[in-house]
């Protein structure tokens, strides 16, 4: 984990300090609503349905226990004992009141935390890998140039009010978890012939109304050029980008009507003339790649008698290792994550006493790291195989041993109109009732990797575009119905999915669900995914099999 | 009239205007005018070699390229805010500082408002029309809010990086 | 029938107009008839509060099973609270006027509902 100087202390208490006296002006009527919505919104604020929302930023996904407390804390104390995690790998917070946020902000302030630029038209907290220096696939470690990009990010004066939110995601493994090329910028670690560090860019990926997966338009971009080569592309974007239409506003826009080429043209253009004055020196590089505590790992041999004499004894602990323990790069160790998706839970919630037991079992067993996963999980991604049973006992105690990551109920939601002032149908219930259906863990097993994923609406917070599964909420002359779209990937096989056929109101979607797993199953070959399989045998059965009543 | 706030030498007070901003279809006045890009380019030859102070107004959607070599004859460039939110301007203001060197009065103009000084100061205004009647008072604390910088840029604020040495 | 609906500006509630007071539950709000001026007056006077609520706008209301309710699923959820957590928000209180706004199904588009991407 990066560990914060004077320098990035003292930041947030200033920044802090400064929405504070925006709330005050506001409060008292020195500034307009229209006025301080910009000043509420970069920090993270959100006029909801029923109350204010606070979106908090989880810098690339990457958590220490106290700052898993400090939630735990503020859900308790300012909130109603809870907190939802989100497919950005933020947490939201959805009851807070205006006049609360100040302390809410310098008590995130205290364990290095903060809600800057999580809203607003510019650069968005940075996307990573969740296993992170845990998975033995990555080339760097991608934290480290998602904390330079945190810190270039950070109130940047020029690329503050872009025309739309711009995202980026930082990854180096081959497998990819942070659906890179559904983001405005997606950067994967590499290294070049002659075995030097750089970055595939990809530009112009996106969700909403229009999605896009992002091209690479440079395919080797030295480590060291980073910054002046971002700094060419948001200078091309912050110029031509559209600002006369919210819906085509983000560089997706920009990059498809120019075509790849040419952008990548003119961002090369830029690019010269910008020359390596911008780049950050090596020497802060260097630092920022210190700062970042080394993993204490133990020498441990690679083979765990304990581990293994549990998943013998007890098949909640097998199915719990076949489905949330991941491989790790250090012998005797494993990757645990934490499904967020019980049965009937909301998906991305944790309670304030979930939050305190991560916390603790993080400190216990897992070298003080917790990561919160764009799947709206957590996870501990250094617990030592030996200590993995403890994990799962305490896990149990508190409703967080489900065994079903990647499996179909491990779905993605957005809040949707349970919350959202933006929904135009809630996402929650369906979630909830497509759990219901696919209750039987051993069925799950057997359907294996399925990914739904459900957006309460057309700005696809809950990626529909790129679920196996997506569902889209819509608005039929005020009554909730839902789009159905198949075979779509926020992975290294990323694909947008295509509509099924039309909509169908709330009560049906479940039901549809599990005509389109039983078609499936039924034509499914070998070790196909249900991905696979549709991409083999293409939309027509599966259509068939849901709408064939209607026919 | 509207406040002209200046900054001069890192202070912030305020400022007597001595341009008059000319309307395109307006005659042109006597003593510092400033005109818009359009208009500058058919009629200012005239005026700058006429010695007088000239300025030259430029909208969101006009490049400052086209300006690069008058630049030196400007006593002022007018970048104006249509709606705060158009962050245009920022990147107008980098480019006359950073890459062409223009060393005369860059101005914050339209929709100008306080929330955003730091970011204006940051990328090389040095005077400010503000929308919301803003103090130089204000408009000081505002821009110097924060003990540190993260970037660089055309305030030549030494970054983070720098700072840590 | 038409109410007035808005969020207070300190905490983001839910709240209601009740002539020329701000209440909190649904049932307590004003009725105006579709085409009661004073309808529109209240959003004029209600726009003259920027330090008490936060956009103001008149909800379209109609009979259901057990009384009126907005006609909007959107509007219900806003004078009830998320359905996921029946112990969050103005359900919480339970009573005939909550049952009254859960019995209400169906909806057609609320002409209360502004531009939405503006008001996040």
């Amino acid at each position: 984990m990066y560990r914060y100087d004077t320098i990035d202390k003292e930041f947030l208490e200033d920044r802090a300090n400064q929405f504070r006296g925006e709330v005050v002006r506001r409060l008292a009527g020195d500034i307009t609503e229209d006025q301080f919505k910009p000043t509420r919104l970069m920090n993270g604020l959100y006029l909801q349905l029923h109350a204010y929302m606070l979106r908090v930023a989880v810098p690339y996904g990457s958590l220490n226990p106290a700052q898993v407390r400090a939630f735990a804390h503020i859900a308790r104390t300012w909130d109603k004992g809870y907190g939802h995690f989100t497919t950005r790998q933020n947490i939201q917070f959805n009851w807070i009141r205006l006049g609360d946020a100040p302390d809410i902000l310098d008590h995130l302030a205290s364990v290095d935390l903060h809600a800057i630029q999580t809203s607003g038209n510019c650069i968005r907290n940075v996307t990573s890998d969740p296993y992170a220096g845990a998975t033995a696939q990555e080339i760097d470690d991608p934290r480290v140039w998602s904390e330079v990009l945190r810190q270039w990010s950070t109130l940047h004066p020029e690329f503050s009010y872009l025309p739309r939110k711009f995202k980026i995601a930082v990854t180096a493994a081959e497998t990819d978890r942070t659906a890179a090329r559904a983001h405005d910028i997606g950067l994967k670690v590499l290294r070049n012939a002659d075995g030097a560090l750089g970055f595939e860019v990809m530009v112009g990926g996106g969700q909403g109304r229009t999605p896009y997966l992002a091209p690479t338009i440079k395919p080797f971009l030295p480590a060291s050029r980073l910054i002046s080569y971002l700094e060419a592309i948001l200078r091309v974007y912050n110029r031509h980008g559209r600002r006369d239409n919210i819906y085509k506003a983000r560089i997706k826009i920009l990059v498809a009507s120019l075509g790849p080429e040419e952008f990548a043209r003119q961002v090369e253009e830029e690019w010269d003339k910008i020359g390596e004055g911008r780049d950050w020196p090596d020497t802060e590089l260097a630092r920022i790649r210190g700062s970042f505590v080394r993993t204490p790992f133990e020498t441990l041999a690679p083979r765990s008698d304990i581990f293994d004499a549990e998943q013998a004894a007890d098949r909640s602990f097998a199915r719990f290792v076949r489905n949330n323990v991941k491989a790790h790069k250090q012998p005797g160790y494993a990757i645990v994550e934490i499904s967020l998706k019980a049965p009937g839970a909301t998906p991305g919630d944790a309670s304030a006493d979930q939050m305190d037991a991560v916390a603790d079992l993080a400190e216990r067993y897992g070298l003080n790291d917790i990561r919160v996963t764009h799947e709206q999980n957590l996870v501990l991604p250094h617990v030592k195989l030996d200590d993995v049973p403890a994990v799962h006992r305490a896990l149990q105690a508190v409703g967080l041993a489900t065994s079903n990551i990647s499996l179909i109920s491990d779905i993605i939601a957005c809040p949707g109109l349970d919350y959202c002032a933006l929904a135009n149908a809630r996402a929650i219930p369906i979630a909830q009732a497509i759990q219901q259906q696919f209750a039987d863990p051993d069925r799950a097993e057997d359907i294996g990797e399925l990914k739904i994923k459900i957006s309460g609406c057309i700005n696809a917070c809950g990626h529909h575009h790129v679920g196996h599964i997506g569902v889209l909420g819509v608005d039929k002359k005020g009554e909730e119905f839902y789009q159905l779209s198949l075979g779509g990937s926020g992975a290294e096989d990323a694909s947008l999915a295509a509509i099924l056929g039309p909509a169908l109101p709330a009560d049906k979607v479940a039901g549809a669900v599990d005509k389109l797993v039983e078609t499936y199953l039924a034509i499914r070959q070998g070790e196909e995914r249900f991905l696979d399989t549709f991409r083999r045998a293409g939309m027509a059965p599966f259509k068939e099999a849901v709408y064939a009543d209607a026919h | 009239m509207p406040t002209l706030i200046r900054l001069d030498d890192g202070r912030f007070s305020a400022a007597e205007d001595i341009f008059t901003d000319v309307a395109d279809e307006d005659e042109i006045p006597a003593g510092p005018v400033i005109l818009s890009l359009a208009r500058f380019q058919a009629e200012g030859d005239a005026l700058v070699t006429s010695n007088r102070p000239v300025g030259v107004r430029i909208q969101t959607d006009e490049a400052v390229e086209d300006l690069a070599y008058d630049l030196p004859r400007l006593a002022l460039v007018a970048v104006v805010f249509p709606k705060f939110r158009d962050g245009r301007t920022f990147t107008t203001a980098t480019l006359l500082r950073e890459r062409f060197g223009f060393a005369g009065e860059v101005r914050a103009v339209g929709d100008v408002l306080l929330q955003q000084a730091m970011f204006m100061v940051r990328t090389g205004f040095d005077s400010f029309v503000p929308a919301d009647g803003a103090t130089p008072e204000q408009w000081a604390r505002a821009a110097g809010l924060f003990r540190h910088v993260y970037q660089r840029a055309a305030d030549h604020r030494p970054p983070a990086f720098e700072e840590r040495g | 029938m038409k109410a007035l609906t808005a969020n207070r500006l300190i905490d983001g509630e839910v709240v209601f107009w009740q002539a020329g007071q701000w209440v909190e539950r649904f049932a307590d709000a004003e009725l105006f008839a579709a085409d009661d001026p004073a309808g529109p007056a209240a959003v004029d006077a209600a726009k003259t509060q920027p330090t008490v609520i936060v956009e103001p706008y008149l909800i379209d209301l109609a009979e259901g099973p057990a009384g009126l309710a907005p006609v909007s699923y959107r509007e219900r959820i806003r004078a009830l609270g998320p359905t996921n957590e029946p112990t969050h928000g103005k359900q919480a209180e339970g009573g005939a006027a909550v049952a009254a706004l859960q019995a209400a199904t169906g909806a057609a588009r609320s002409t209360g509902r502004v531009d939405l991407i503006r008001r996040k």
